[in-house]
């Protein structure tokens, strides 16, 4: 028997490591793949919840199928921000586009 | 057609205001024809309401106008033969007066502005009357000061034009503050603004001795600001820089009048307080011998009507102080329509004198200006109190509710007043009509046009007749019992021989030996005066100094005060306070933009970092 | 221990050693290698959840789909391999923080009282589409929108400035 618990706890690691990956990574590329990490993360707990709570209702898992739209979504316009941007300074590293500061 | 349409009255004259104000150049005679049928369907509307409530009694209706917390405000008016007086008064006025202006202000570049003016001042004056609530009642109160405001500022090229509007605002602003305060003193008192209401807590004696005193004397301040009495009077000569007509409608028979109907309309309430009657009684006298002693000294024909009108004023308090109401209100119609007869009569003159006021110049107008004259006569003997002219009831009247309520000193007061009353009207016809032409304009005046005459002549009719209201006919029973103020009965209008006799001999007399010694000297003062009193002649030549006690006021205790405020407002508020602020924000702003590092990984810690936080305050405190 | 539990605890393993490997690999590719393993194991937890539907659609979006662009991206923006570390020079503070948000969900999970669970049962693609289709119809032509505009918008802004 698989616990609620122990899904939730997949979860949580899964966020973190995401979250680690978005703030320690400097490649845009790796920072997407990052928070895809995270993305599915949030969709586990979704599902878990559904499944184990309010089964009659599935509105976890159709949110899931929703996040996975956008993620979609998400990801093809900042692939192509990504494209643009190494078009224009040869490079994808995101501490080096710093003009919106002080 | 009943009473509960009385209030299209000031509704039509309102939709009048708008159009012409708004579509009165491109609207036959640029919008004074919409003005004048507004208004004449008011006077027309009149008879209706007044059949209606002379039939079946007086009226009241109201919807709720909006909701605060526990507090309805009703929109309502009450049609009550005091309101039915005023309307008939304010709209045949209005009528005569705007068909009069149609062709006196002919040519002048804001004449379609000018009858949009008037219906503004009309509605506004119509809607008052009609209040049977408070805060209605001071929203109209001050609709009825713009009105007076904006036409007495109407030449304000001229800049005495726009410091008399000016002076008439702020003197009356004064007053009306009163009001207000007195109004929310009511209010706290009652909880309500609904005049009956008010009234009826009243007579029940919920409602402390201290909180009717006091309300009372700031709303006696209010009425004697709206009223020029003694001594917010000041306003009221300098208002005649408007137009002629805007003096007769608004500066003689009606707006003026609203403070005397404030108080009459107050009567309930007023009546319970005994002290501020005699405040009230006190002031009207004064007003009275003030008015009527500058009145003796004006040389401007429009000043002299002004102070009249002052003094006749004085009177309606007098008698108001004296419970009079009925009286006061009676005297205030029949002022109302000789005063506006006379100012129009002046509008004539100054006509016919080529903008030429001062009666230095004027004489032996009598044969030039025929119409005028008769006009001049007969309201001229009305203000001065001859039988069996309007003012001689309504005097008569004044003059018995003082000898009955007050005694005979007072009496005695009043029927100098009267006298004096009779002389500056002796003077005003004599120097203006009479003797030798006294100028090239006035030996070649010509009578006004048609279009001036026939309101005037209109007018005539009832500042002779009006008289005959006061009398019982038929199963009218006279206006003591038309217009009755409880708890007071009915008062049918009597010959009281100890008022009569006195009052009209006195005023015969007293107009003989004014038109006498006129003749006499030929002077603007008696001779008399200027030999034995020349102190008094200087005096009243500079208004009795009140005027220059103002200024100083004004210079030596508001300018410094405002210097004081000002100088609080430099230094704390704008430097203290705001320069202060924004240089706070201006400095943490520099220090705080270097956490803006551009950098997308450090903004992405700050939020992960402030998520948690929030996280960890959520399941530590729930 | 249940056989399924013990299948979710070595898909649960492969899940998080792919997102280690993700966040830690030295090379892009790799990374996105490590990256398809963690979101096939996550299909395998769909699948263990009852929701064979979402394995289904976490296959062939994420491993058909996502993982394809990503390195068609990646080949488009190589540079070499002497461009430096992949790694920000705040990867000490974004340990910290991952700790921290570990840390923090645990308690969370740990000190919240979960309401009874229900014995799961396996959601049918019928059911499903039908919910998808009747109560949330509006929703889901908002997301297909959506799609559609950043579709648009990708192409528009990758687009090669010349071509305009």
């Amino acid at each position: 028997m698989i616990e609620l618990e122990y899904v939730l706890f997949l979860s949580a690691v899964l966020f973190s490591l995401g979250l680690f990956g978005v703030l320690a990574r400097r490649n845009a590329v790796m920072i997407l793949l990052a928070i895809e990490l995270m993305l599915n993360a949030v969709n586990i707990n979704l599902v878990a919840f559904t499944v184990y709570l309010s089964p009659d209702l599935l509105v976890g898992i159709i949110f899931a199928i929703f996040i996975i739209t956008v993620a979609a979504a998400e990801l093809a316009l900042a692939l192509a921000i990504v494209l643009r941007l190494y078009r224009t300074r040869s490079s994808v590293n995101v501490d080096e586009v710093n003009l919106m500061r002080w | 057609m009943g009473m509960e349409w009385a209030w299209l009255l000031p509704a039509v004259c309102t939709g009048a205001f708008v159009v012409v104000a708004a579509l009165g150049r491109w609207l036959p005679g640029r919008g004074s024809l919409l003005a004048i049928g507004a208004i004449g369907t008011a006077f027309v509307l009149f008879w209706f309401v007044m059949a209606d409530v002379v039939g079946n009694g007086p009226g009241s209706f109201s919807r709720a106008w909006f909701d605060s917390g526990d507090l309805t405000v009703r929109l309502g008016m009450r049609v009550d033969k005091l309101a039915i007086v005023m309307l008939g008064l304010v709209s045949a006025v209005s009528l005569a007066v705007q068909v009069y202006s149609l062709r006196y202000m002919r040519g002048d570049p804001r004449f379609g502005w000018y009858f949009a003016l008037h219906s503004l001042f009309a509605a506004s004056m119509l809607a008052l009357v009609l209040a049977d609530n408070l805060l209605v009642f001071y929203i109209t109160w001050e609709l009825v000061g713009l009105g007076s405001y904006l036409l007495i500022g109407f030449w304000w090229e001229r800049r005495s034009a726009s410091e008399a509007a000016k002076k008439a605002f702020i003197t009356t602003r004064i007053g009306d503050v009163a009001l207000l305060i007195g109004i929310l003193v009511l209010f706290k008192a009652t909880g309500t603004f609904e005049l009956s209401q008010i009234f009826a807590m009243a007579q029940a004696g919920e409602i402390s001795q201290t909180t009717i005193n006091l309300s009372t004397v700031l709303i006696f301040i209010g009425a004697a600001g709206k009223s020029a009495q003694f001594p917010f009077h000041v306003w009221l000569p300098d208002a005649m820089e408007g137009p002629t007509p805007v003096s007769a409608l608004i500066h003689a028979a009606t707006m003026v009048a609203a403070g005397v109907y404030l108080v009459a309309r107050m009567a309930p309430l007023f009546v319970l307080a005994p002290g501020v009657l005699d405040l009230v009684a006190f002031i009207g006298l004064t007003t009275v011998f003030i008015g009527a002693a500058l009145a003796m000294v004006q040389t401007d024909i429009k000043r002299i009507l002004a102070y009249s009108t002052i003094s006749q004023l004085g009177f309606m308090m007098l008698a108001l102080g004296s419970l009079g109401f009925t009286a006061a209100i009676f005297h205030l119609l029949a002022h109302g329509f000789f005063k506006a007869l006379l100012f129009l009569g002046a509008g004539s003159i100054i006509h016919a004198m080529h903008e030429r006021q001062d009666i230095r110049e004027m004489g032996g107008l009598r044969s030039r200006l025929p119409a005028t004259w008769v006009a001049f006569v007969i309201a001229g003997l009305a203000l001065a109190g001859i039988f069996p002219l309007s003012g001689f009831f309504s005097k008569d009247d004044v003059l018995f509710s003082v000898l009955d309520n007050r005694g005979v000193v007072w009496f005695a007061a009043g029927l100098i007043g009267s006298v004096l009353t009779a002389l500056y009207v002796a003077r005003l016809l004599y120097l203006v009509f009479l003797g030798e032409p006294r100028s090239q304009a006035a030996r070649e005046a010509r009578e006004a046009p048609l279009g001036m005459t026939l309101p005037v002549m209109a007018l005539m009719a009832p500042a002779a007749g009006l008289g005959l209201l006061a009398l019982a006919w038929g199963d009218y029973d006279g206006f003591g019992s038309f217009l009755v103020f409880l708890p007071f009965g009915s008062r049918p209008f009597e010959f009281h021989g100890a008022v009569f006799w006195p009052s009209l001999a006195l005023a015969f007399s007293a107009f003989l030996m004014g038109l006498s010694m006129y003749r006499q000297t030929g002077g603007v003062a008696p001779a008399l005066v200027r030999r034995r009193i020349p102190w008094l002649l200087t005096a009243l030549d500079n208004k009795l100094y009140l005027d220059h006690v103002y200024q100083w006021t004004v210079d030596h205790v508001v300018l410094v005060g405002s210097r004081l405020v000002a100088l609080f407002d430099r230094a704390v508020v704008n430097d203290a306070g705001v320069d202060a602020t924004g240089r706070a924000t201006r400095w943490s702003g520099l220090v705080l933009r270097y956490h803006e590092t551009g950098l997308v990984s450090t903004y992405m810690l700050t939020i992960a970092v402030t998520a948690m936080v929030i996280v960890l305050i959520v399941i530590t405190t729930g | 221990m249940s056989p399924l539990l013990a299948i979710y605890i070595v898909v649960s393993v492969m899940a998080v050693a792919g997102g280690l490997g993700t966040v830690l690999a030295r090379n892009v590719v790799y990374a996105s290698l490590f990256l398809l393993l963690s979101l096939l194991s996550v299909a395998g937890i769909y699948v263990l959840l009852f929701s064979p539907f979402l394995a289904l659609v976490q296959v062939l979006i994420y491993g058909g789909a996502i993982i394809i662009v990503v390195l068609f991206a990646l080949m488009l923006t190589r540079q070499g391999d002497e461009t430096g570390s992949l790694d920000s020079p705040q990867k000490p503070l974004a340990a910290v923080a991952g700790l921290a948000a570990l840390g923090v969900l645990i308690a969370t999970i740990v000190v919240n009282k979960w309401p009874p669970s229900v014995d799961p049962e396996p959601v049918g693609f019928e059911k499903l589409g039908a919910t998808l289709f009747t109560q949330w119809a509006v929703p889901f032509e908002i997301a297909s929108v959506l799609l559609l505009v950043a579709l648009i918008g990708a192409i528009v802004i990758a687009r090669p400035e010349d071509s305009q």
